[in-house]
Parts: structure tokens; C-alpha cells; sequence
């Protein structure tokens, strides 16, 4: 039994095509490519030949994804050279259980040649277009390196196709929010007290662009002088618990609440895989399939002085099968610890914190979703409608042990009859003005490459560590968060959910070339805040050209 | 006779037209539309195309201006809280806004179409969907909200008002034709703005094409001008 590190092959032009001046970069495109072993790997190659002539039967167990197909086509190839008479069958599996093992041996398949050469093809095109747009990009930009001082230290731009879109969105981003014009808005907010209970009920506009129309409603209602309640509910609402662990919520999470950077996230996971502690890290899948005795995993965690009183309530009758997501890669699980380790013996504290919010999202898997209640009552005021709602947390489950997630009961609304009349203690109109999103951090910029498919699991990471490293982007901590609106947190940004509006403090301009301000591209931040990408005038550069 | 004929058929359609609340001035229909037409087509198929063609027409310079059509005298004085008007009057779509949505928001929207995201297989996804459940509440998807809309319109005599939308009317919205005519009846003036429901207006249909293609063509540049101008007050 013998194994290989990653591709065994490597791929590169011929002859005159390889040097810089010896071609136009366009041209790349039909020149003609080599196979061949590189030096470090040359060991490997040559084992497996060897290897080969004293078998009958190659038998792959590599990674059953795509990658690992196509590298399972290129030990073949290359054991076929020790031995031509070499039969290949192909072992599928997707986690490292005995008896699934066993199984796997047990009933071979063979290789799939489409998935092997949608890889190669993958190959080809990733050589094909880097090298001829990283050539272009480097002459052409060369005059701007040079103007910057930068000549000697930057050779070579190389252009990535994950790389780029990966700078594309955060210099796309920077120009959105440099680029943004506040607007000014109107709504309407109508107040009610009763039983000694201040009860905010919300607009179904939410608000207006133009102040005479919002101001003709406003009007319309006050002249109405009584509301009319319609609509009086109580609903039963849950939160759910989180999906299993893969290896982009891990980046995700990581940056979000335990302020590490993904690079730093992904390198910790990597520790406590190869010292047993938890699954292999690098999965896309969020479902665990039905043969994986998930109760023998949470028995281990009894023992855990934070979380082991949670982990007995599980088994003693709290457990739940998880909730299943949408991806399944079919080669790992999703991340979950695999045994115990008391807290202290890790090296330590990020390993300690990484560790942690893996088991507890894993039991917080294992739990129920967090029930609660739901109040809302609508009223009709002149033309137009508002709600008021009320939460009551009822059980917290999952919530117990997962304290990333938050959910809190607000103030209990009073008791309202259909039909009921009455004449608001306050209603008036509120002038308010959007303000830009924030720069992205990395959470946001792992979401967007994760939606646009840009990178694996395995990659984002080292994209986003590539554009800080070659100074396209750098990191600075974010201003602070300003709530300028009113009680009930009607803050309205021009944006989307994940972004909660930091006024992008200081002007936003990109740094001059060698990164102004604190280049602190690390990005590996305290406990003071999130970082925010700023693209340097360099990466603006190349995306914009 | 050929003549009698024409009167009959003039006749015969400004009678129809009028049914239409389009009744056409006496220039219209004899300099514009009959010397396009054949006499001997069937009068239904000429009352349509002549209700066609008017609505595809300026207001001012096709149809007659009178109390049957018109707005009220001082309708858009702003010290006038309520009032009720009967109708009908008939108006042209001149100008539609979204008041729903930031004009900026808008203006992101336009680009990204210019960039050809909205085509398939070239979206770029710039929203990432919450995962918290039936219950989650997102902050609200400006840039999907429709509505209300704010009219411009002018009657046959040329006066302008603005109107908007208190319920929303099927027909209006951003993909209102400029030009487009509508007959208002039984409706509320308030401070000057016309208020629109489903019950009140009748959406006609037609446009301008040439009033049309401007608005398209000068419609991002314009938002940008009434963003900016928000900024300032």
C-alpha cells in the first residue's frame, strides 16, 4: 500500500512558447503542452512503477471527488508504465468507518473516465488562460509597478481565475461604496400604550423616497383618527439548529466569532485532524449519512467540563437526527469531533476555541431546534396598515451549548381583540437617510465566492490569503458600528443582510501602491473587530485595466 | 357619395372614440387619420384602428379639450387637504417612479442589466441568503420592492399633475409606456397629488414612441440627478 501527495503530473508549453518574449500571450491559447513529473515528485512516480511490477491488481483509494478520480488516472497511467498487464479497479468510499471500508473493498468499480477528464480539462484551461493573462497583465501593467516604486519587488502580476473574480468583488465593492449617494426617506411610526406597554407598530411600506406622498398618507391617517385592529396572531415559530459543519462555514464562523482569519481557521482544523481530535476538515458536505452512529460521537463528549452535561441530556432522550443540507461530495463527512480531548491538553488557546466551536456545533446538530412564540397584530390607520410583533423564547435547546447563534424574547405585547378601536398615543413621520454598505470582510467575501462557485473548499482560503500577500488588497479593522435610528432599530441600508452598516469610517481610498496606512495583511485580528477588505491601487488596477 | 361616406365614418368614429373617453378634435381626424385610411374598409375595423392611433398620439394634439376630458381648474394647489373629483378625465403618462426604492438602488440595478447580469448564466450573485429558518427576518430587499409609483400626467390641454399609486393598479408600474393613456373617474386630490386605485383608473394603454425611447435612453441619468439632489435636501 503506497500513496501520492496531490497530482502526480504537471503540465506546461513547449520549447519557445515557454519564455515570456517568445510568444504573444494570445498565442498560449493553441500552443501545444507537455506532460511531465515534476523533480519533487519524481520519488513517487518512479515507487509506483516499481511497485506495479510485483502486483496484479492496482487497486485507487484516493479522494472519491474529482480531483481524486483524475489522480487516480494518472497513477494508473504511470504504474501501467512499470506493468502493462496491470488490472485497475477503483474503490468508492466517503468516510474511514470499519465496516464502510470493508464494504468499499468488497465491491469495486472503475474509474470514471468523465470526471478524470473534466479535471483534465480543468488543467488545460487553468495553464492556458493564467499564463497568457498573467504575461498580458504584467506587461501591460509594468509601466504603473514601475511609476510606484514597485518594479524591483513585483516580477511578475500572475493572474488566477479564482484569484480575479476573488479581487473582483472586493474592489467591486470599494467602488459601490465610494461611489454611493445617501438618500433621504420618510416613514411613518405610530406608537400605542397600553396596559403600561409601549407597543411600536411598523409600516408595511417600511418608508417613501418622496416626502410630499409620505406626508399626503401621514395626513390621510391623522385624519382617520382611529385604528382599527385586524389581525390578531399567535403562531408557534422556531429557530432552527445550524446545519452540519463543512469546511466554508468553518471559514465562515471562524472569522465571524472567533475573529480568525480563514488561513489561520483552516490551519488549526488541520492540527486536530492529524492528532485525531476531529474529522477531516476539508468537506463540502452538510448531511450525515444514515450508517454513521452519531450517538457513539456525542457519548464522548460527556466527559467535556463545558458541554458535557448537554452531551448526557442528549442521550438521555434530548438527541435529534440532524438536519441534512443540500451537499454531499461523497468523499468526507462533515466536520465533527471524533474523541474526546480535555480542553487544557490542546497546545493552544486558537486550537482551544476552533475545537470548541466544533463540538458544540456538532451537539447543537444532535439537538432540537429552539421553539418559541410568535405574537403579531395588525392594524389598519387611514389607507394604510402597520404590525406590531412580539417573541417569546419558550425553549432554548440547541441554543444551550451553541452561544453563536442569539435569540432573544422581546418585550410581550399587550392583549389586542380583532375589531378593537383606538386612537394611537403617537404617530408622526420620520425623516432618515440610507447610508453605503460596509467594506467586505472575509465572512462576506467566502459567502460571495461560495454562491458564484469560485474556489473549492479547499482553495478559498489560499485565494484570499494570495490577494492580501501580493498586496492587491489590504485589511483594516472596521469603524464602528452606528445605529442612527430610533427604538426599534429601524436602521435601512442599501444593502443586504449580512452586512450590517458600517459607516466606512475615513475616506475609502485605495493606498498607494505599497499599501498605505496599516498594511496589516495578516489580517489576524484581536478582539476588536472585524477587518475589512480596501483593494490597493494596484489591484484596482488589474481588474479595472 | 365618397363624401357622405366621410362624414358618416367621421362620424361613426368620433362617436366610438368618445365612448373611449379619446374623443378626437375635429385637426385629428381630418388631417391625421382619415386621409391614411381606405373609405371602404368596415367601420369596426376603423373605429379600432383610430382608437389605436389616438392612443399612440399626443393627447394635446389629438383629442378635444373639454370638461369631458380635462382636469379640474387649481387642482394642484397644495393648500386644498381633500377633494373629490368626478371625471372622467383623460391624461398621458409623461414620467413613472418607483417611490419604494432608494433611486440609487435603482441605478445599481440599471447597471448591473447594462453588464449583463440579469441574462442567464452570467448572473453574479451579490446576495447571500439568510439560513436561519422560517422565521428569519432579513433587513428589507430594497432592490426588489415594487411600488408605490408616482405619475406624471398631462391632460389634452397640456396641464401637469402628479399622481400616485395608494393601492397598487394593475398596468402601473416601471413598465408603463410613456405616453400611455389613462381615464380617471371618482377620484381624490389631495394636496395637489391625484390618488390612484384600481377602482379609479382605467388603464388604456398606447404610448408615445418617441417620448417613449427618450425616457429609456435618459432614465439612469436622471436617476442619478434625483439621487444627488436628495443628498441635498
Amino acid at each position: 500500500m503506497t500513496s501520492v501527495a496531490g497530482h502526480l503530473n504537471s503540465q506546461d508549453f513547449e520549447g519557445a512558447y515557454k519564455s515570456w518574449n517568445g510568444c504573444s500571450p494570445d498565442a498560449l491559447f493553441e500552443a501545444p503542452i507537455t506532460t511531465y513529473v515534476e523533480n519533487d515528485k519524481k520519488a513517487i512516480a518512479t515507487n509506483i512503477e516499481t511497485q506495479a511490477r510485483y502486483a496484479s491488481v492496482l487497486f485507487i483509494w484516493t479522494d472519491c471527488d474529482r480531483e481524486g478520480e483524475h489522480i487516480g488516472t494518472e497513477i494508473r497511467e504511470t504504474a501501467l508504465k512499470g506493468n502493462r498487464r496491470l488490472e485497475v479497479r477503483r474503490a468508492r468510499f466517503s468516510n474511514i468507518e470499519r465496516a464502510h471500508i470493508l464494504s468499499a473493498a468488497q465491491s469495486p468499480i472503475h474509474i470514471d473516465e468523465n470526471q478524470a477528464n473534466a479535471v483534465a480539462a480543468r488543467i488545460e484551461l487553468d495553464l492556458r488562460i493564467g499564463a497568457s493573462f498573467t504575461r498580458m497583465q504584467t506587461l501591460t501593467l509594468r509601466p504603473l509597478l514601475e511609476a510606484h516604486g514597485m518594479g524591483e519587488e513585483v516580477k511578475v502580476l500572475s493572474y488566477g481565475s479564482c484569484q480575479f473574480p476573488t479581487l473582483g468583488f472586493v474592489v467591486e465593492r470599494y467602488f459601490r461604496v465610494k461611489n454611493f449617494v445617501p438618500e433621504a426617506y420618510w416613514s411613518i411610526k405610530v406608537m400605542h400604550l397600553k396596559d403600561d406597554i409601549r407597543v411600536n407598530f411598523t409600516w408595511s411600506r417600511g418608508h417613501l423616497f418622496d416626502r410630499l406622498a409620505a406626508f399626503i398618507i401621514f395626513e390621510r391617517c391623522l385624519a382617520a383618527r382611529l385604528a382599527r385592529v385586524t389581525k390578531v396572531e399567535t403562531k408557534p415559530t422556531s429557530k432552527w439548529k445550524p446545519l452540519p459543519l463543512t469546511t466554508v462555514e468553518l471559514q465562515k464562523c471562524g472569522s465571524r466569532f472567533l475573529r480568525m482569519d480563514s488561513q489561520r481557521v483552516m490551519k488549526i482544523a488541520e492540527d486536530l485532524y492529524t492528532k485525531g481530535w476531529i474529522s477531516y476538515p476539508r468537506t463540502e458536505t452538510d448531511q450525515f449519512d444514515e450508517g454513521i452512529d452519531l450517538r457513539s460521537i456525542v457519548q464522548k463528549q460527556v466527559q467535556g467540563h463545558a458541554w458535557g452535561q448537554f452531551a448526557q441530556g442528549l442521550l438521555d432522550g434530548g438527541f435529534n437526527q440532524p438536519r441534512a443540507g443540500r451537499n454531499n461530495d461523497k468523499a468526507h463527512p462533515p466536520i465533527h469531533p471524533v474523541n474526546f480531548v480535555d480542553p487544557p491538553a490542546l497546545a493552544n488557546d486558537e486550537e482551544r476555541r476552533v475545537h470548541e466551536f466544533i463540538v458544540r456545533r456538532f451537539l447543537a446538530c444532535c439537538s432540537q431546534d429552539a421553539r418559541g412564540s410568535k405574537s403579531t397584530v395588525s392594524i389598519v390607520y387611514g389607507s394604510e396598515s402597520f404590525t406590531a410583533s412580539g417573541l417569546q423564547v419558550l425553549e432554548r435547546n440547541y441554543l444551550d451549548v451553541y452561544p453563536y447563534d442569539k435569540w432573544t424574547s422581546t418585550q410581550q405585547l399587550p392583549e389586542f381583540a380583532v375589531g378593537e378601536t383606538f386612537e394611537p398615543t403617537e404617530a408622526f413621520m420620520r425623516e432618515g437617510r440610507t447610508s453605503p454598505p460596509g467594506y467586505l470582510t472575509e465572512p462576506d467575501l467566502i459567502a460571495l465566492m461560495d454562491a458564484n462557485g469560485i474556489g473549492t473548499d479547499a482553495t478559498m482560503a489560499e485565494h484570499i490569503a494570495k490577494i492580501k500577500g501580493r498586496q492587491y488588497v489590504s485589511t483594516r479593522p472596521r469603524g464602528r458600528v452606528v445605529h442612527a435610528e430610533g427604538e426599534d432599530g429601524d436602521d435601512v441600508f442599501d444593502e443586504e443582510p449580512p452586512v450590517r452598516g458600517a459607516r466606512g469610517r475615513g475616506r475609502g481610498r485605495g493606498a498607494r501602491g505599497r499599501g498605505g496606512g496599516d498594511n496589516n495583511s495578516r489580517g489576524n485580528t484581536g478582539a476588536d473587530g472585524v477587518q475589512e477588505f480596501i483593494p490597493t491601487t494596484l489591484g484596482v488596477a488589474l481588474v479595472q485595466g | 357619395m365618397a363624401s357622405g361616406n366621410a362624414d358618416e365614418i367621421a362620424r361613426s368614429i368620433s362617436t366610438f372614440l368618445s365612448s373611449k373617453n379619446v374623443p378626437p378634435t375635429q385637426a385629428w381626424l381630418q388631417n391625421t387619420y382619415l386621409p391614411s385610411i381606405r373609405l371602404t374598409t368596415p367601420v369596426v375595423a376603423l373605429q379600432k384602428t383610430a382608437l389605436f392611433r389616438i392612443l399612440n398620439a399626443d393627447l394635446k394634439a389629438s383629442v378635444v379639450s373639454s370638461t369631458a376630458t380635462l382636469l379640474p381648474p387649481n387642482i394642484t394647489d397644495p393648500a386644498v387637504k381633500d377633494k373629490q373629483v368626478r371625471g372622467p378625465v383623460t391624461v398621458q403618462v409623461l414620467d413613472v417612479e418607483d417611490i419604494g426604492r432608494s433611486r440609487w438602488s435603482q441605478v445599481e440595478a440599471l447597471e448591473a442589466i447594462e453588464r449583463g447580469e440579469t441574462t442567464k448564466g452570467r448572473e453574479v450573485i451579490r446576495v447571500v441568503p439568510d439560513e436561519n429558518g422560517p422565521e428569519s427576518t432579513s433587513a428589507p430587499e430594497e432592490a426588489k420592492s415594487s411600488g408605490p409609483h408616482k405619475l406624471q400626467l398631462q391632460d389634452a390641454s397640456g396641464a401637469q399633475v402628479y399622481a400616485m399609486e395608494l393601492v397598487p393598479v394593475k398596468g402601473v408600474g416601471l413598465q408603463m409606456l410613456i405616453g400611455a393613456k389613462l381615464v380617471l373617474k371618482d377620484f381624490t386630490v389631495a394636496r395637489g397629488m391625484l390618488l390612484l386605485e384600481p377602482r379609479n383608473v382605467e388603464v388604456l394603454g398606447g404610448k408615445v414612441e418617441l417620448w417613449d425611447k427618450k425616457w429609456r435612453d435618459e432614465r439612469k441619468q436622471r436617476l442619478k440627478q434625483k439621487a444627488g439632489m436628495r443628498n441635498g435636501g
